[in-house]
């Protein structure tokens, strides 16, 4: 083993540190004259999640687990091994006869330590299990936060077409005239954006329109973010029904950290809607209710423009590990660049494809 | 269940005379309580009717032992506060005694409204003497949630009420909202509360969980509505599959033509957005729209491709088209189970499936969940708030009126299930269980919002929220027995 450490060191700065290398099928292998595979959290997951599909860690054999896994470069070496190792982890009272070894000398001095002291072999081996459960408990649990934050992006894009659609559909019966001539290519922008509703000024956008999961507290970020929020939604009102904002490109780009209380944000957004609209007493008539989801589809559609630029670099919502087309909507670590689609949840999708909503 | 009426004070909230400051909403009455076209003399006409009706629960009833001051002036209280008012406990201690007073006396006279609308003692004068008190009494647009609460379930009573008498179809300001309001008030109530997507995405990860492995996966959506449970699944499945790996996804949504030319349109559209909004992001779709004449379902009606995972999606949760009723999605799930599916998910409402229980208890337990829907919302937004005055009124009183209609003893299809986990546990369902992944993920989710709100497990094999003490809405997770793992 001492020979392992001379090459890496020549080998380069980066090596020096890391004795693992990435291949490019995800395996983490060491650099080791004899490579050997690094299981990982995610690549153990994948495995149990395999034999789970096969039925059982006895039921399934290492060549099915392999067509299963589908990972470019894992061998049925690898596969034995392990295989074995989790058959006897999930049953410490099975005999430890016979393994196939990695490492001769080694592994039969494991041998001889757990069979003379097989107690607290067993307790060593579950202790190690346990622990690699723990890191994968929580290495599922950032994922799953990960996930959830895109999804409800997607839901929250999703339900603007909805919005907006149904918008355009009111607005057109209500403006016929107007939205046939201020029709522009390009769907929206030409319909509500500047003529036919600039008139209807007044309350601002709706504030539930902004998507409220810029307020998922992932990373932790606190500080300013109650400041940039209010900030946000002021610089969002000024550019209400202005077409064409770059400007709110930089808001969007800018924007980062999430609100922790989102209950209070949400309260915030609105209060200041109510603050600004005295008239809209508890009992609105329908008017009221229409306008505010034209507000919404409104506030929506002026930020197209900016949207379209970020969307025709990614077309796709894409943002997991490994893929990094989709810059905008990748999570580098704190700073949230990705919150621009999040905050114009609307027919940047639509845009590409000329809006066949209209 | 029986409650307890203050006998002597049930009769003051009629016969009253400080007429002033009862009224919250804007009337000014004096001495003639307005109703409608009747004019009526209280105390003349009705003190003997309702006396003997009241007569006869006497013996249930005691006396309410302090006595209750007149709700004077109500504009110089201060009820920012949410007014929690907790059904099962009647009172609640840090809440301004008349508030809470009065809203006792809204439970009390809606409960009464209920008995007199059905039941032995069915007195349709007395339904629509109490209805009309009600009306007087509160407004959707009032200042505390249960007057709002009272105001929505009067409107739904009166609603069912005036089906008997077809002399006066009245005209509610507030009965048919407009498709773009309802989708409005919808996206409001997503951020207001995690209710509706509690539904969605815990269905959601479950389902990526099942199809895993999966080249094709074919859901068939029980009522797809705008279809925004399958955004957040199209995103999922994208950004899992990068390569040549991607899976094919497809969705067959049922419509029923008992619903109407509309509901036939909506599917439709729905289509088209999923369709687009899949195009959008690279996820390979199709898109398969399944008339019905009738409720039932049959199998020789769906498409089907060889080698694709079946999905069953039943959401239940939401008011929609008016027929989720029990005996269609019934005969859904029966014939579903006969495609294997690899998984069944089913998020329904905690609420309606009483076994055989009486139109009271039903309707108290509607009046239970729904005062906690509103508490619920509000500890996410004040109740001053116009954008909740909005949803209020356009979603969730419909809501409450079709559920009135669903549980009044005359509808045809009781609904004599007990639960919906039971039926399918005895009909050839076995249960799947919840991954931490998806346990992780409600709690996320939960944590967006109030700390009121609770996920717990429900079995094995599904996970429930609620509000509080209250259940709201829970999801749960199947397959057939035929299925493999």
């Amino acid at each position: 083993m001492f020979h392992a450490k001379k090459p890496s060191s020549m080998n380069g700065s980066y090596e020096n540190r890391a004795m693992c290398v990435q291949g490019d099928s995800g395996l983490v292998l060491t650099t080791d004259p004899k490579p050997r595979l690094r299981w990982t959290v995610e690549l153990h997951e994948r495995f149990v999640d395999a034999v789970a599909q096969l039925g059982g860690p006895d039921k399934a054999t290492p060549k099915t687990i392999m067509r299963v896994m589908g990972v470019k470069g894992l061998t049925l070496y690898h596969l034995k091994s392990h295989l074995q190792k989790f058959r006897l982890g999930k049953q410490p009272h099975k005999e430890y006869g016979d393994h196939s070894t990695k490492e001769g000398s080694r592994a039969s001095a494991m041998d001889i330590q757990r069979n003379v002291a097989s107690s607290s072999g067993m307790m060593s081996r579950n202790m190690n299990e346990m622990q690699m459960e723990v890191q994968r408990r929580l290495h599922e649990q950032l994922e799953v936060q990960r996930h959830l934050q895109l999804r409800i992006e997607a839901q929250g894009k999703y339900m603007q077409s909805i919005l907006e659609r149904a918008c355009q559909t009111l607005a057109g019966e209500n403006m016929a005239a107007a939205t046939a001539a201020a029709a522009v290519g390009g769907g929206y922008k030409g319909n509500l954006g500047s003529s036919s509703l600039s008139a209807a000024v007044g309350p601002p956008p709706h504030p539930l329109s902004f998507p409220p999961f810029q307020d998922l507290n992932i990373y932790g970020n606190t500080t300013d973010q109650v400041l940039d929020h209010h900030n946000f939604h002021h610089q969002n009102i000024e550019n209400h029904f202005t077409s064409n904002n770059a400007a709110d490109t930089n808001i969007y780009l800018g924007k980062k950290r999430p609100n922790p209380n989102f209950g209070n944000d949400v309260r915030k957004g609105l209060l200041m809607w109510s603050d600004q609209d005295h008239d809209l007493a508890a009992n609105q008539s329908i008017d009221d209710e229409h306008r505010i989801q034209i507000q919404m589809a409104t506030h929506a559609s002026t930020d197209l423009d900016s949207l379209s630029e970020i969307y025709e670099r990614k077309s796709g919502l894409s943002g997991d590990e490994g893929n990094n087309g989709g810059k905008l909507l990748e999570r580098p670590s704190p700073r949230r660049s990705p919150l621009s689609p999040m905050m114009n949840p609307n027919g940047g999708l639509i845009q590409g494809r000329n809006s066949p909503f209209g | 269940m029986t409650m307890d009426y203050p006998y002597e004070d049930f009769l003051d909230l009629f016969f009253s005379t400080n007429t002033d400051t009862l009224a919250t909403a804007a009337s000014t009455s004096s001495c003639g309580y307005r109703l409608n076209d009747l004019d009526i003399d209280w105390d003349c006409d009705f003190r003997d009717v309702i006396e003997s009706i009241m007569g006869d629960e006497g013996a249930m009833m005691e006396p309410e032992s302090e006595s209750v001051p007149m709700l004077h002036g109500q504009e110089g209280l201060c009820n920012s506060a949410s007014t929690s008012l907790s059904l099962a406990d009647g009172v609640s201690v840090e809440e301004p005694k008349t508030d809470e007073s009065k809203g006792l006396r809204l439970v009390h006279l809606l409960v009464a409204a209920a008995e007199a609308s059905t039941g032995a003692n069915k007195s349709r004068e007395l339904t629509r003497v109490i209805l009309a008190r009600l009306k007087d009494l509160v407004s959707p647009g009032d200042r505390t949630n249960m007057e709002r609460l009272a105001a929505h379930f009067t409107n739904g009573l009166s609603k069912l009420f005036e089906r008997d008498i077809v002399l006066r179809p009245q005209q509610h300001r507030d009965d048919v909202y407009d498709q773009a309001d309802v989708i409005s008030a919808f996206e409001l109530l997503q951020n207001m509360s995690p209710y509706v997507n509690f539904g969605y995405l815990t269905a959601t990860q479950a389902i990526l969980e099942a199809v895993k492995y999966e080249r094709r996966i074919h859901i068939v959506d029980y009522d797809i509505t705008e279809g925004v449970q399958w955004a957040s699944l199209m995103q999922a499945l994208v950004s899992k599959n990068t390569g040549p790996s991607a899976q094919h996804l497809r969705i067959t949504a049922l419509s029923r033509a008992t619903n109407g030319k509309k509901s036939i349109a909506a599917v439709q559209e729905t289509g088209r957005r999923l369709t687009a909004f899949a195009e959008s992001i690279g996820q390979p779709f199709s898109y398969h729209h399944c008339k019905l004449d009738t409720n039932a379902f049959s199998t020789s009606s769906l498409k089907l491709v060889r080698g694709e995972a079946v999905v069953i999606n039943c959401m239940l949760h939401l008011p929609r088209f008016r027929n989720q009723t029990p005996n269609s999605v019934i005969s859904f799930l029966s014939e579903a189970k006969t495609l294997n599916p690899k998984l069944v998910t089913l998020v329904h409402e905690e609420v309606g499936l009483m076994g055989n229980q009486g139109f009271l208890y039903r309707f108290m337990d509607l009046l239970h969940q729904f005062s906690a829907i509103f508490d619920s919302l509000e500890a996410g937004l004040s109740i001053a708030n116009p954008a909740r005055g909005y949803v209020e009124r356009v979603f969730i009183g419909p809501w409450v009126a079709n559920w009135l209609t669903r549980i009044t003893a005359d509808d045809a299809e009781v609904e004599s299930l007990a639960s919906w986990p039971q039926w399918l546990e005895t009909n050839g369902f076995k249960p799947m269980e919840v991954s931490f992944a998806n346990r992780c993920q409600a709690k996320l989710l939960l944590s967006l919002f109030n700390d009121g709100y609770i996920v717990e497990e429900l079995g094995q094999n599904g996970l429930v929220l609620g509000w509080k003490s209250r259940r709201l809405v829970s999801a749960s997770f199947w397959a057939s027995h035929e299925s493999n793992q």
